[in-house]
């Protein structure tokens, strides 16, 4: 019986300390008397030293959260309990939240930042006139291909990925809408078709890919381009990026017959506690020096039009990632299909896939 | 029991080494210069350095720690008192549902176990975070403690409490000298796990954090996207020497108890 007493004081006591150090800690790093924000986004997404930075200006303490997809954050969110000021999901999830009425109308008057933004980039079909988000980060999809493993070839088109010689070469990532919209841009169609004998098209077309798919994975896909375990892959500017970043030898484009174009935007939900907060941060993110100090950070592509004067000419300059106006025309935002259209999709995609272990 | 045999031997070291092969590699990489987990640039404590500069990340391994060792303090409690009461239970009949209503926690996926719990809790407008955390831990932790205890109780003899009880004891002492020495191996085992079940937690606690709250499962998970760096090798090797440093004291600190009644010992 006194062991166990004396455990159970010792457990008592050694929380106590960690909870006082907890206590201490999340104090010091937040003496502030301008309230909290918390603010919930994706993992590996800001650089942290603008946290700091924007509390110092503010006085305003950030409790910073991640997630890692669109759907589990919008669940967080959707369920309540919690009261995040600031989320940043993509642009199909935000027309979903403002069909669920899970957003807040964002007060432009107190994000006058808004200026900075390349107008390119505001009033989307997704949110007209930009009445609940503000762009964050954009992208693409496109095809990453290591050229020292290939014999030149390039990947103007999305038909050169049909090319015989690259044979059990290419990775596809592991996601209904990129694939199903690849081949549909491949026959020249609309990433957003919901014309059954064009999606029908493009998934036969796809399974004559077959013989040239490797694998069909996710996050993997940047371990394998690294170690040149394959030589192409179908996946996001945002991915294509961490590789070369590495290994210097990997080259991404977006075939010319179009691709999606991507949004990720801060959104200010219902259940928000601290409004004025979430404006500030918003507001503060939007800051030129702010917005290019992120993107040297996160490697994604910032819709900022000042930050982009500030940064690195050699990265801006690069099409690959910031894609001149000509060829933004051929890119397609993806459109809220409705759940019915999103299930042909995934059953197409899963035909694909079975097609692909025969 | 007889030697092994040179066959065995070799089966037993395979086993071995796939089983521990994946937390050296991470370690190893722990070390890596590079900042990628593909090559092995060269030797550096940088990530170490990281990890203890990071302070976001070292609250979350705080809290961690926290919920493990308080969810599993407190579900050793209720359920070594729950095991208690199922063993006493006169009626055959309610004993064998309680236990099987028992085991039906045990064997449900987490995942439910989770979904429920953020229904009920924002059903009844409990705040997600801490306490949230902490509660549905304890919840998943009491049958755990529960297993644990009851071969202890079901394996000790009645006439010990008749010779208490007519050596004159009350019913606390039967209870506070009889019983829980007895079963302190037990209690120990179950607090363990129920431990060890606290801290690799993902499902459960994926549902019913928010608010800041994270624990180190969660935040692994969510780097996962962009990439995990490799101050998280850092920080799962120093875990990794915490917790041998921990499991090879218990053992000196049993050894020295030598053979004292009811620590762990061989039974047979």
């Amino acid at each position: 019986m006194k062991e166990i007493i004396r455990a159970t004081i010792a457990i008592v006591i050694v929380s106590a300390i960690l909870l006082y150090t907890v206590n201490v800690l999340e104090k010091s790093s937040a003496i502030f008397g301008g309230g909290t924000i918390s603010v919930y986004n994706w993992g590996e997404y800001i650089d942290p030293e603008l946290i700091d930075q924007f509390e110092e200006e503010t006085n305003i303490s950030v409790v910073y959260e991640t997630f890692d997809s669109n759907e589990s954050m919008m669940t967080k969110i959707e369920q309540g309990g919690t009261t995040y000021d600031v989320a940043v999901p993509s642009e199909y999830a935000i027309e979903k939240m403002k069909e669920n009425n899970l957003l807040q109308p964002i007060d432009h008057d107190l994000i006058p930042n808004l200026q900075n933004i390349d107008p390119y980039f505001l009033d989307l079909p997704f949110d007209p006139g930009n009445e609940y988000s503000v762009p964050y980060f954009w992208g693409t999809v496109g095809i990453a291909f290591n050229p020292t493993l290939l014999e030149g070839q390039t990947f103007e088109s999305w038909d050169d990925l049909w090319d015989p010689t690259l044979q059990q070469e290419v990775i596809l990532v592991d996601s209904a809408r990129e694939v199903i919209g690849m081949g549909l841009n491949s026959l020249g169609y609309s990433l957003n078709s919901t014309d059954m004998d064009e999606l029908r098209e493009a998934t036969d077309k796809l399974k004559t890919l077959g013989p040239n798919v490797k694998a069909i994975i996710g996050d993997e896909i940047v371990e394998m381009m690294r170690r040149e375990e394959a030589a192409v892959a179908l996946t996001w500017s945002g991915q294509a990026a961490d590789m070369m970043w590495i290994n210097e030898d990997i080259d991404y484009s977006v075939p010319e017959e179009g691709s999606n174009l991507w949004f990720d935007n801060m959104i200010i939900p219902k259940t928000a506690d601290n409004v004025e907060g979430a404006h500030a941060f918003i507001n503060f993110m939007l800051d030129p020096e702010v917005a290019a100090q992120n993107a040297d950070y996160v490697g994604y592509s910032t819709p900022n039009e000042q930050a982009i004067t500030l940064m690195d000419p050699e990265v801006t300059r690069d099409e690959r990632f910031y894609p001149p106006e000509e060829l933004r025309e051929r890119l397609e935002v993806y459109e809220n299909l409705g759940l019915e259209m999103l299930g042909t999709y995934n059953e197409l995609f899963l035909e694909f896939k079975m097609d692909m272990e025969n | 029991m007889a030697k092994l045999s040179k066959l065995a031997k070799i089966y037993l070291v395979l086993v071995f080494a796939i089983l521990y092969a994946p937390i050296f590699y991470l370690i190893f990489y722990s070390f890596n210069s590079g900042g990628t987990m593909s090559s092995f640039e060269g030797f550096t404590w940088e990530h170490y350095g990281a990890v203890f500069n990071d302070t976001r990340l070292l609250i979350i391994l705080m809290n961690t720690v926290i919920i493990a060792l308080l969810s599993s303090l407190i579900s050793t409690a209720v359920g070594v008192l729950g095991a208690i009461g199922i063993v006493f239970l006169r009626n055959r009949k309610t004993r064998k549902t309680v236990l099987s209503l028992n085991t039906i926690l045990i064997v449900s996926p987490d995942v439910i176990i989770g979904a429920s719990f953020l229904i009920l809790f924002t059903m009844i407008g409990v705040k997600l975070g801490f306490a949230s955390v902490l509660i549905s831990h304890i919840a998943f932790s009491i049958p755990i403690v529960v297993i644990m205890v009851l071969p202890k109780l079901q394996e000790m003899s009645s006439s010990l409490i008749d010779a208490a009880t007519d050596l004159g004891a009350s019913k606390r002492d039967i209870l506070t000298r009889v019983i829980i020495p007895y079963i302190k191996p037990g209690i120990f085992a179950g607090f363990f796990l129920a431990l060890t079940y606290s801290l690799d937690d993902f499902a459960v606690t994926f549902f019913v954090t928010g608010n800041g709250f994270s624990t180190l499962s969660i935040e692994i998970y969510s780097m996962a996207r962009a990439g995990i760096t490799l101050t998280i090798n850092a920080l799962s090797a120093l875990i990794f020497v915490v917790t041998l440093g921990l499991v090879l004291g218990y053992y000196f600190f049993n050894q020295r108890a030598g053979q004292s009644p009811g620590t762990g010992g061989a039974k047979t």
